[in-house]
């Protein structure tokens, strides 16, 4: 039983230096988000600035239309978030209340859009959304993602936990699919589909890759693309404004996990990912 | 009972529509025209595309960087494998057999970087790890330790770039890991421990196989995701950079449609991209799916 005690210790002592790797970064960036450029190269070890400054959040907001780039940030994840939501219910629906031929192909198929790198897609749909006039435009950013088989996964795994003679039993009494899916299902499954939501937010917000081939003009941009421009291979002048946008970024985030952490942690953990 | 197989199929079809839609018009679509790429010169704004058969394909097998760009895909996929595959599952098992008090803290922490911006995750390291006037420099230099210019020297640029993805995506792995490892009977571990098993050969012999779906699961979106995900820290910091040592097969695409304009090659090397994904993808169906499907 020592022994155990000792080596559970030891482990407890790995477990926390990756929580330090972890969450280092977090710190440092809101640290030096209050420090002059100055201070952050002097006084590297100070976790709690000196002399603070809101200098480089007015810099953020003064030069660049910073307003408009958090809200072209939000409609993107929003209108993704609604509509990826939507579709995937329908589809997890569909895969596990109906019964028809072609299922296990058609499961097949979307499972198979995991393994479509990006790469695969970015030139047809750059210019598809071109032709459609939707390039520097962020609903050019939003329109391809509108259906996410993640969300299919994890909803299809939630429906499962359902008993289906609840279900039965409803269509027994003549009631319609929607109807049942409106009354039945969706107050059963409301936590997965909250956490798949927030799930597509956050990824959304994050997204990179796809906004940056789109984009084009200032005013357009999403936070991540506003991030890279004061990004400088050695670090560079601008560092700590780059920190106030880098915090300013990653607020929403953090904020969403932190009140909904358990839920999102528990839908991983109980669906195991693989429905 | 006929009729209701009929409405069943209808409705089942019409509610897959939403779905299938935009992945037939953004994904699918986008895939078979991108192999139709493959096969032409041109730059996206010529009006005419110019057919050359395999030409791309042979380009890209006769491109001496592309030997070097697979080779760093390789580095890639096991430097990943390590940190976001064997670290978490050791780890995982720690926390499910071992650990008593502060699992879920642990677990909520590991997440955290996980809905951070891999962007904001690249310029946080850009600086924590400057080679010159970053903190670990500054700690390493009082212990009389150089640190390496990794972002301008080979092997290193790739190992970096790998951590930083990692920070974003170990947490991820972790919880479908441990969601995996937690489901083994605890009956079993506490049977072999009586019998004074050792922890590491436990590991192997009985949480290895016996949460292996999630496992198999996990190793290949680690390849798969991995792969797609380090193209961020990439673009970002060195975009490909000391002479294609940090490039893979996705920034190479990537590279040759967006900087040089040629799509032939660029698809060319998606489309090879795609082929290695193929083989993982008919491995997670052979082995993870499957056994789902019969189990329910």
């Amino acid at each position: 039983m020592k022994t155990n005690n000792h080596s559970e210790i030891g482990w407890h002592m790995i477990l926390g230096a990756i929580v330090f790797l972890m969450l280092v970064p977090i710190v440092f960036a809101l640290s030096n988000s209050f420090k002059t450029l100055q201070d952050a190269f002097n006084t590297i070890f100070e976790i709690i600035p000196s002399h603070p400054t809101l200098e480089n959040y007015r810099h953020v907001f003064e030069k660049l239309p910073f307003v408009q780039i958090t809200l072209n940030t939000f409609l993107i994840a929003a209108s993704v978030t609604i509509f990826k939501t939507i579709t995937s219910l329908f589809a997890a629906y569909s895969f596990v209340y109906f019964d028809y031929k072609g299922k296990q192909f058609f499961y097949f198929i979307m499972l198979s859009t995991m393994f479509i790198p990006f790469t695969v897609t970015m030139i047809p749909n750059y210019l598809m959304i071109s032709k459609l006039g939707l390039r520097d435009c962020i609903w050019g950013v939003a329109l391809p993602q509108f259906a996410d088989v993640l969300g299919i996964f994890l909803l299809r795994q939630a429906m499962r936990g359902i008993p289906k003679a609840l279900i039965e039993a409803a269509r027994m009494e003549g009631i319609g699919s929607l109807k049942i899916m409106r009354d039945i299902i969706l107050p059963l499954v409301r936590p997965s589909i909250l956490t798949t939501g927030i799930i597509f937010f956050i990824n959304s917000w994050n997204e990179y890759v796809w906004p940056v081939l789109i984009l084009k003009s200032k005013e357009n941009y999403t936070l991540s693309l506003a991030l890279q421009m004061y990004i400088s291979a050695e670090g560079g002048t601008e560092f700590t404004i780059a920190m106030a946008v880098s915090v300013i970024t990653m607020i929403i985030p953090l904020a969403l996990y932190l009140i909904f952490q358990r839920y999102i942690i528990n839908t991983f953990a109980a669906s195991g990912v693989k429905g | 009972m006929n009729n209701e197989t009929k409405k069943q199929t209808i409705l089942g079809y019409l509610f897959l529509i939403p779905s299938l839609a935009v992945f037939a018009v953004f994904m699918f679509y986008p895939l078979l025209y991108t192999f139709y790429l493959s096969f032409f010169e041109w730059n996206m704004v010529k009006p005419v595309k110019k057919f050359v058969g395999l030409n791309n394909y042979i380009a890209v097998f006769r491109d001496p960087n592309t030997f070097k760009i697979l080779g760093n895909t390789l580095a890639y996929i096991l430097v990943l494998l390590v940190l976001n595959f064997v670290l978490p599952y050791i780890l995982s098992f720690i926390l499910s057999a071992v650990i008593r008090h502060g699992k879920s803290f642990y677990k909520a922490v590991f997440f955290l970087p996980s809905v951070i911006s891999l962007v904001v995750g690249s310029i946080l390291y850009t600086w924590i790890l400057n080679p010159i006037s970053g903190p670990v420099a500054i700690i390493l230099g009082k212990f009389g330790i150089q640190m390496p210019f990794w972002s301008k020297t080979d092997g290193w640029v790739i190992a970096v770039l790998c951590i930083i993805t990692t920070w974003k995506t170990f947490g991820y792995n972790f919880i479908n890991i441990l969601a995996g490892v937690s489901g083994v009977s605890q009956e079993v571990i506490e049977a072999a421990r009586l019998d004074q098993v050792p922890m590491w050969k436990i590991f192997l012999d009985i949480i290895v196989p016996m949460s292996s779906a999630t496992g198999i699961y996990v190793f290949i979106t680690t390849i798969v995701q991995g792969l797609q995900y380090v193209f961020t820290p990439i673009k970002v910091i060195t975009q490909g950079g000391p002479n294609y040592a940090s490039s893979n097969l996705i920034y190479a695409s990537y590279h040759e449609a967006f900087t040089l304009y040629r799509t032939g090659t660029s698809s060319a090397i998606s489309i090879l991209t795609m082929l290695l994904f193929i083989v993982l993808l008919l491995l997670e169906f052979k082995f993870v799916e499957k056994g789902v499907y019969y189990e329910n």
